[in-house]
């Protein structure tokens, strides 16, 4: 194990370089002029980041995270209540754990 | 719509209230609970990987970014890795970068100490419950500050449990814990559909993330896919 000097070091330097990234998109667009184009980039840019991440974990996934997302979007669209959809897909994911693998 | 072009600089278009600091707490307290098992996840193969108790936990409550610390835990070993676990944990949350970069006409409508409490605590998931939020029209910063604290909260006892009690905890799976997050972004983006945003940049980003999983490093195909989304939605624009 590494020293406890040595651990410390590497945790502040992890927490470091995470308040970057946090702080970098607004400090970033601070220094960039919000004309429309930029407008559009920003918006396209929010729901873009999140519909790769759940491309990605479903390619990944198998038939079990497609049908828990299938269902999560299923009460969405029925509810508009996203802590519902939540946990309908997480409800669709652990039955399927549970009778099918 | 971002509410940005309609105000002349200098002109606060967005507020930072305690309420809004309760309203976020409140709103995802719920997902906040089940993000719990994930920090025991964390917790246990922190203890297993040999980090005392204090170091598991001082990780949990400084870095708050599950995918970048259980990345780092793969990387501990002596000597430490310095340059390694630093590019790692960048990869990892760069992503982070994108989701502050959109909530910026809001934030730095804020005066900068404001700004700083903002995105201290800036998640994928309170990112998605602000930003929808915000996007309706609403106006208070501090609903992601409020959003990011109940879930660090939930995050830090997780990690405690995992910590004491790790190896007692079944696999996540058997619950459906490991779906949380991807039902919670899938229903955010069905909400925004809803709410008239184009399906174009969500088709391209869908697409070049999963075109380049295999080509970029570890999270860098979400930055290359969010960026094609982006670009995207200005050429519908242009023409």
């Amino acid at each position: 194990m590494p020293d406890s000097l040595s651990a410390y070091l590497a945790i502040l330097l992890m927490a470091a370089v995470t308040l970057l990234t946090r702080a970098l998109g607004p400090l970033i667009m601070a220094r960039v002029a919000v004309s429309k184009r930029v407008e559009h980039f920003l918006e396209a840019l929010s729901s873009s980041v999140l519909a790769a991440i759940v491309a990605t974990a479903l390619f990944q996934g198998g038939p079990r995270e497609a049908t828990a997302v299938a269902i999560a979007g299923a009460v969405m669209l029925l509810t508009r209540k996203s802590i519902a959809a939540m946990g309908a897909g997480m409800a669709a994911a652990a039955l399927w754990s549970l009778f099918i693998d | 719509m971002i509410p940005m072009s309609s105000s002349s600089p200098g002109l606060n278009t967005a507020s930072f209230t305690a309420e809004g600091v309760l309203k976020g707490a409140r709103t995802l307290f719920p997902f906040a609970i089940f993000l719990t098992p994930v920090g025991i996840a964390f917790g246990a193969a922190a203890t297993e990987t040999g980090l005392p108790p204090l170091q598991a936990l001082l990780t949990s409550g400084t870095v708050f970014a599950g995918a970048a610390q259980f990345a780092a835990l793969d990387l501990w070993q002596v000597p430490l890795p310095y340059l390694s676990i630093a590019l790692v944990v960048l990869a990892v949350n760069a992503r982070m970068i994108i989701l502050g970069a959109a909530l910026s006409p809001w934030i730095n409508a804020l005066p900068v100490h404001k700004r700083v409490l903002a995105i201290l605590l800036l998640t994928d998931a309170n990112f998605a419950d602000s930003y929808a939020f915000l996007k309706r029209g609403g106006l208070d910063v501090g609903r992601l500050l409020g959003g990011g604290i109940i879930i660090w909260i939930m995050w830090m006892a997780g990690t405690t449990a995992g910590i004491f009690s790790g190896s007692l905890i079944g696999n996540p799976q058997t619950y459906g814990i490991d779906v949380v997050m991807v039902s919670f972004f899938a229903a955010f983006l069905i909400g925004d559909l809803r709410s008239g945003s184009s399906i174009f940049p969500i088709i391209v980003s869908c697409i070049v993330a999963i075109a380049t999983l295999d080509v970029l490093p570890t999270g860098w195909n979400i930055i290359a896919a969010a960026l094609a989304g982006g670009i995207t939605g200005v050429i519908r624009h242009a023409r």
